[in-house]
């Protein structure tokens, strides 16, 4: 019985690992660059049950949130038409540099200008490898190539170098719309050739918002349904304790 | 009298195990790939009772009930889609194979990713093996459908973890459909029902054992009582 409770119970903290991720992704529907949090389950162990069967009868202990990683599908791209919004249509990552010193990469395209005339991201972190843009120079006179030639003036300022793992879901997040490499992912290569950045765009969050309503609503009724199992439970055992008045 | 005490008690260790297997299978109502568990109850062994005297066979009586089988069900469920590049469904029959460290093992969750070498892997990381039994390597990140194996398997048996062993008996028939994922075999609907009537079965269990204590406590008191008193 007590195993009983102990399988619904691993069954509710699964779900709620879930619900978890489907409120971070609704939180981020409008951050830029931001990619989906996918969450799976996995049985756990059958043990044998003690007496009162045959051999061979094992239950389960029921099941556990899996770390699926993020979902890398592109979404949606937005015209802002200012200069220094970049977009990256494609798999690829711009490199930046984390207020901490670590490497990381990005697909939040919003550049800004620091103080030092440095191009960061919007975050703050700074891009790699650096590019100065000279002072009194106008955002307007900034272009970015599909390449990531920038072009300040018609001079060439530094390209802005697109990377990619050789296992996007190994990458572990950062928060500020960053994550770095791991082992699980493998070291940073060379972009595809497809990929191209779009000057006077960014490109939207592609958590869905209608598929994060279904999810919710599902890991919410799993979780009724998980809950229902250990109150049944409950009660049988309140049965088993009326045996005796 | 007793003996009655005892098979009402076996039944209530029977449904209390069959409470688990449900608890399971709804514990696991959004598991990819998951196969929902039945709980197969058979009686232990019946008594023949003769008459001491003349020899003549009164009938059988049944001594307790336990739970014979858990079997799993099988039966493939609907593919549900995702449109991830890397999550994969077997339409119709059979499995995935998976090396694992403690050996070659099956699954119909294809909640897959790559390694760090480009490699075909479960959300675990263990490698997924292709038609030939070798992994397979993605130069791009996508995974052709068709390159995946999937084997049929004698005696299929749930080991946890998404995981299920057996002994592999040819390609089966079953088709891999990339950007989609195996919905769980745990009906909902289903187990709620079982469930229900599982608690009723061990309260009418509860009912027997004391209606026969009122018995016992009966034939205890009241049979020599002195009237009156």
């Amino acid at each position: 019985m007590l195993q009983g409770l102990n399988s619904a119970a691993a069954g509710m903290a699964a779900q709620q690992q879930r619900m978890d991720a489907v409120a971070n992704d609704l939180a981020n529907a409008n951050t830029t660059g931001y990619k989906h949090q996918r969450v799976g389950f996995r049985d756990l162990v059958y043990d044998q049950v003690g007496r009162s069967s045959a051999q061979g009868v094992r239950t389960g202990s029921g099941s556990a949130a899996v770390d699926a990683g993020r979902s890398f599908a592109q979404g949606v791209l937005q015209r802002t038409q200012r200069p220094l919004d970049v977009a990256i249509q494609g798999e690829g990552f711009l490199r930046v540099r984390l207020a901490d010193g670590r490497e990381a990469l990005t697909r939040d395209g919003g550049l800004q200008i620091d103080g030092a005339g440095r191009l960061v991201t919007s975050a703050g972190s700074l891009l790699q490898p650096q590019i100065t843009v000279p002072d009194g120079v106008p955002e307007d006179a900034i272009s970015i190539g599909p390449d990531g030639t920038v072009l300040i003036d018609g001079r060439n300022a530094g390209r802005l170098d697109l990377v990619t793992v050789r296992s996007v879901q190994g990458l572990i997040s950062v928060g500020d719309n960053a994550f770095t490499t791991s082992p699980a992912s493998g070291p940073e290569t060379a972009a595809p050739q497809t990929t191209v950045l779009s000057q006077g765009a960014l490109e939207s969050s592609n958590s869905d918002m209608a598929e994060s309503m279904v999810a919710m609503i599902e890991a919410q009724r799993a979780f009724q349904l998980a809950s229902k199992a250990i109150t049944m439970a409950d009660e049988m055992m309140g049965i088993a304790n009326g045996v005796k008045r | 009298m007793d003996r009655g005490l005892y098979i009402a008690a076996s039944g209530m260790l029977a449904e209390q195990i069959r409470q688990e297997q449900i608890a399971n299978d709804l514990a696991n109502a959004s598991t990819a790939g998951y196969k929902a568990d039945r709980t197969a109850q058979s009686t232990f062994g019946d008594l023949l009772l003769a008459n001491s005297g003349s020899g003549a066979v009164v009938g059988r009586q049944s001594t307790a009930v336990q739970v014979a089988a858990i079997e799993t069900d099988f039966t493939p469920a609907a593919a549900r889609d995702t449109g991830e590049p890397l999550d994969f469904a077997v339409t119709g029959e059979g499995f995935f194979a998976v090396q694992t460290p403690q050996g070659v093992r099956y699954t119909r969750n294809g909640q897959f990713a790559l390694d760090s070498q480009g490699r075909l892997v479960t959300a675990r990381g263990d490698l997924v093996l292709g038609r030939g039994g070798a992994p397979i390597a993605s130069r791009d990140g996508k995974v052709d459908a068709r390159l995946i194996g999937v084997v049929n398997l004698t005696n299929p048996r749930k080991e946890g973890d998404s995981l299920v062993s057996g002994t592999p008996a040819g390609a089966a028939t079953g088709q891999v459909r990339a950007g989609a994922l195996e919905a769980s075999g745990a009906d909902a609907a289903r187990a709620m029902v079982d469930m229900i009537a599982s608690m009723r079965a061990f309260e009418a269990g509860q009912k027997v054992i004391q209606a026969i204590d009122d018995t016992l406590g009966r034939a205890a008191t009241q049979v020599g009582a002195v009237s009156g008193s």
